[in-house]
């Protein structure tokens, strides 16, 4: 009984998450806000950023605000190594360190959000306009967060309530009759604080190729509604209630004779309660839930139905997490919880119910000043897969007052989706299946009574199992140097070496001569190479940013096959093929070898006036196999480079309204083809008022 | 020394060899046969979620032309699907008997570089599958969903045994008709299922190079 009490009292301790208070909106000098600045999303404590030995970065409000940003895509397009791909469904993912979009796990105050129908978390769902900072850890962090986390982890903070009674309403109109609308409100008295904030964002879409009778975006809305609610029940216990609600609609014409209906509904809440039992001791207490339903509809002339489809995801997470410190120079966090989900989607086997309780333990010790460790490891039990440990080991040394060498190892999983387990697709029109991994068993012997299977390639017994998680092991090397109070340099050396990577093989041939596929283990890809990252401020109202990041992401079988010779390609479709070397083989599909950007953000106090030019390259990339044979080579056609240049100017007025014009991708450069995202050149105006 | 006499000798030998050969008039070395057959057409019906049937395209090496005869055909086209003479049917509507011993396999490699047949490699068509498998990545194409375009597999060559024993490869170098350079929506949707391709036939029973 003793011992269970004791075991109990050990994860009842925890550290305010939720303390990266030291509010200092006004920006103070540049040296000092560099050593306060602090980072929540990296050990799950108020960490300091400079000694952190993890590649991190904070994006504040200021350049949030500056820029003129409505969304989550607009603003991590900018930074270095980010990039945001359009998926088929409309969303746009990020991609990070060449990692897809479902390998990096997108949080709001440390929670994470829901709703991938199709892998990629559509960024344009997250509004900008209560964000306080965004948080980017780069390399696994599964350690900490468990599934999805093995790319890195982006960390969107919202504002908290501030003394007194205070209100911003923010307003930008510009191209394509796009309208974001945004009210915050806040209040703060003593003990009790409260925030709200409703925003809506309307656009006609926008049609990039006149000749189909297709838009490429069409016109939607949405609406974001958030509040959260501060207590502080003593000096030493903090309660937090917040809820986040998400919708959108959206008219699409699919075709002539066809016009559907797509709408988005998403909710949040958090609970969150913490205390200080002493100084060293603490412990917080959080209930998460989140739900993300999308259904389409696509209707005939007669407005009769031709394809309806339901995605109705649930999550609820309860979360106890404890920090022990027992010198300032110490830290222990631990944590247990358990996530439960469901999924009810059209097209599967079974309505999934995954059960997974997880812990985590880290050590974050920093030794005479100059050397820092972190170990970390986390154990995840899940009812549908393979088990997960993932450990983590980072370190930091400071070779002098100027320079640090950081680096760290972890391991990064992402467990394998609703759909990889249990979809069960056959398609109309061409008559292939698809089924998933758990759905096989189950499914194919039905098809095999219907008649419709001529013979089961893969014995079904391979199915008996459980598919693995996708996993990765993590490497990042950096060096941090500071020249003088305004130069700074980073540069940090990354590999992911991704194992059991999920693709789909044909398991059955038809009698119709079409196939069916399921989900396998079997890919290995890595992604290695360089992030660089520079800072100049030469005075105290300019400062010059620059990034740059050198990427090889490439499917180690592709390597092989290019190396044994076994690749081949013609020119033309009437001429012979000739055969590949490994030189030839460019890697994964939609990956820049080089990216980079620049950013002039240039201040006028005299004015109350600010400036800024952003420009941001990507190298050319492939997205199909032109050639046919199945890869990436240098004889299928590429993507050109591109260049996306920014401006914008905003000026304060009356103290406390702020004028805004600008202009989003100045050059006006589209690609209607492959990229469906960019939208070519938006003009804009904005308006805020601070009351 | 030696050696140059022994191959004047070996040279002297194997003239008179040939030549009483050609004088028996009946073991003739044949010439190797090296001919491009374009848009060999091979419909089907069905498909796209329905059962496939329809005729095959039977295609003759000897003759190097399309043919309608029940045994005298080596390989046979119907879509994407291609059938050798030899083996078992896998049991899809229309499929034609197979009269002959006729067998193939997919080898990796350019035209030239496949200088003769391995035997051994040669399978047959079977209640299991083809021999030249079926499928998008598993025979001679892929084929892309976004742009529904079927495409030979570059370095894919198709090593034939003949109904009567002797040996073929070739190289399919279009499906389209016209093997046009493009593959527009508008052609993959209208001008499919015409075959262009190479071919090398050695006519000559159990020689299995293509030189």
């Amino acid at each position: 009984m003793r011992l269970l009490l004791f075991a109990t009292l050990l994860v009842l301790w925890i550290q305010p998450v939720e303390a990266q208070e030291p509010e200092e909106e006004n920006e103070p000098e540049f040296v000092t806000q560099k050593l306060d600045e602090v980072i929540v999303s990296a050990t799950r404590t108020v960490r300091q950023l400079s000694s952190l030995p993890l590649p991190a970065q904070i994006i504040k409000k200021n350049e949030i605000v500056n820029i003129n940003a409505m969304r989550l895509s607009e603003l991590l397009n900018e930074q270095t190594g980010l990039v945001t791909v359009p998926d088929f469904g409309g969303g746009e993912g990020i991609q990070l360190q060449g990692l897809d979009s479902q390998y990096t796990l997108i949080l709001v105050d440390g929670v994470p959000l829901i709703g991938r129908s199709a892998g990629t978390l559509d960024l344009n769902r997250v509004s900008l306009g209560n964000v306080k900072s965004i948080e980017i850890v780069k390399g696994a962090s599964s350690s900490l967060y468990g599934s999805e986390a093995l790319g890195g982890v982006i960390n969107i903070i919202t504002e908290n309530p501030k003394t007194g009674l205070g209100g911003y309403l923010n307003h930008r109109s510009g191209t394509f009759n796009t309208n974001d609308t945004g009210l915050n409100l806040d209040y703060k008295k003593e003990k009790f604080g409260i925030t709200g904030f409703v925003n809506r964002y309307e656009t006609d879409g926008y049609d990039l190729n006149s000749d189909d009778p297709l838009n490429t975006v069409d016109s939607y809305e949405n609406y974001t509604l958030t509040t959260k609610i501060k207590y502080d029940l003593d000096e030493d216990t903090e309660l937090i209630a917040s809820g986040r609600y998400f919708t959108q609609d959206q008219n699409t014409i699919a075709l002539e004779e066809f016009n559907g209906e797509s709408s988005i509904n998403e909710w949040n809440t958090r609970l969150f309660g913490q205390h200080e039992f002493n100084s060293k001791w603490s412990s917080a207490l959080e209930l998460y839930g989140s739900g993300y339903r999308a259904s389409e509809l696509l209707v005939d002339q007669e407005g009769d139905p031709v394809t309806e489809s339901e995605f109705d995801q649930l999550l609820i997470r309860p979360e106890l997490r404890s920090t022990f410190s027992p010198d300032e120079k110490t830290e222990i966090t631990g944590g247990l919880g358990m996530n439960h989900e469901t999924l009810d989607r059209s097209d599967f086997s079974s309505k999934p119910i995954f059960n997974s309780p997880y812990i985590f333990l880290q050590y974050d010790k920093t030794f005479n000043e100059k050397f820092n460790l972190i170990l970390g490891a986390r154990f995840d039990a899940h009812s549908e897969y393979k088990s997960q440990f993932s450990p983590k080991v980072a370190m930091r040394y400071d070779l002098g007052r100027n320079l640090a060498v950081k680096g760290s190892v972890g391991y990064g999983f992402k467990a394998p989706d609703f759909r990889q387990l249990y979809f069960n697709f056959s398609n109309g029109v061409i008559g292939y299946t698809i089924l998933g991994y758990n759905a096989v068993s189950v499914v194919l012997p039905q098809l095999e009574e219907q008649g419709q299977i001529a013979n089961i390639l893969v014995p079904l017994s391979e199915f008996d199992g459980q598919l693995s998680p996708e996993n990765s092991v993590a490497v990042n090397l950096g060096f941090d140097y500071k020249i003088d109070r305004s130069w700074t340099f980073g540069i940090n050396l990354f590999r992911n070496s991704i194992d059991d990577l999920i693709d789909t093989r044909i398991v059955a041939n038809k009698t119709n001569g079409q196939n069916v596929f399921s989900y396998y283990n079997i890919k290995e890809v890595y992604t290695q190479g360089l992030e660089y990252n520079m800072s100049w401020r030469p005075n105290p109202n300019l400062n010059i940013s620059a990034g740059y990041q050198l990427l090889y992401a490439k499917d180690k079988e592709a390597e092989r096959a290019f190396e044994n010779g076994d690749v081949y390609a013609r020119e033309s479709p009437s001429s012979p093929a000739f055969q590949l070397d490994e030189s030839d083989y460019f890697g994964l599909f939609n990956r820049s070898r080089h990216m980079a950007n620049i950013g002039l953000f240039y201040n006028y106090p005299k004015w109350k006036a600010n400036a800024n030019l952003r420009a941001t390259y990507r190298s050319r990339f492939g997205l199909v196999d032109s050639n046919g044979n199945s890869y990436l080579d240098e004889y299928d056609e590429f993507v050109d480079g591109y260049a996306i240049v920014d401006i914008a100017i905003n000026k304060t007025i009356f103290k406390n309204y702020e004028l805004g014009v600008g202009m989003d991708n100045v050059l006006d450069f589209t690609d209607p083809q492959n990229l469906t995202n960019i939208p070519g050149r938006l003009i804009y105006g904005t308006l805020s008022i601070k009351f | 020394m030696k050696t140059i006499k022994s191959l004047i000798l070996l040279c002297l030998v194997m003239l008179t060899f040939n030549a009483c050969s050609d004088d028996d008039g009946g073991n003739n070395v044949l010439q190797v046969e090296v001919d491009t057959v374009a848009n060999l057409f091979a419909p089907q019906t069905g498909g796209q979620g329905q059962p496939i049937s329809g005729e095959f395209t039977k295609f003759d090496f000897s003759t190097g032309a399309v043919t309608t005869s029940t045994t005298e055909w080596d390989i046979a086209f119907r879509g994407t699907s291609i059938i050798v003479n030899g083996g078992a049917s896998l049991g899809t509507q229309d499929e034609p008997e197979r009269t002959g011993n006729g067998g193939a396999y997919i080898a990796t490699g350019t035209m030239s570089s496949i200088a003769a047949a391995d035997a051994n490699l040669v399978v047959q068509d079977s209640d299991q599958g083809y021999a030249i498998p079926l499928g998008s990545g598993n025979g001679w194409y892929n084929y892309n969903p976004q742009a529904h375009t079927i495409e030979p597999i570059p370095g894919r060559i198709i090593v034939i045994r003949t109904r009567d024993g002797k040996y073929a490869k070739f190289e399919i170098l279009s499906y389209y008709k016209d093997a046009p350079e493009e593959i527009t929506a508008e052609i993959a949707a209208q001008d499919l299922r015409y075959y262009t391709f190479n071919y090398v036939y050695q006519p000559n029973e159990g020689e299995t190079t293509f030189e």
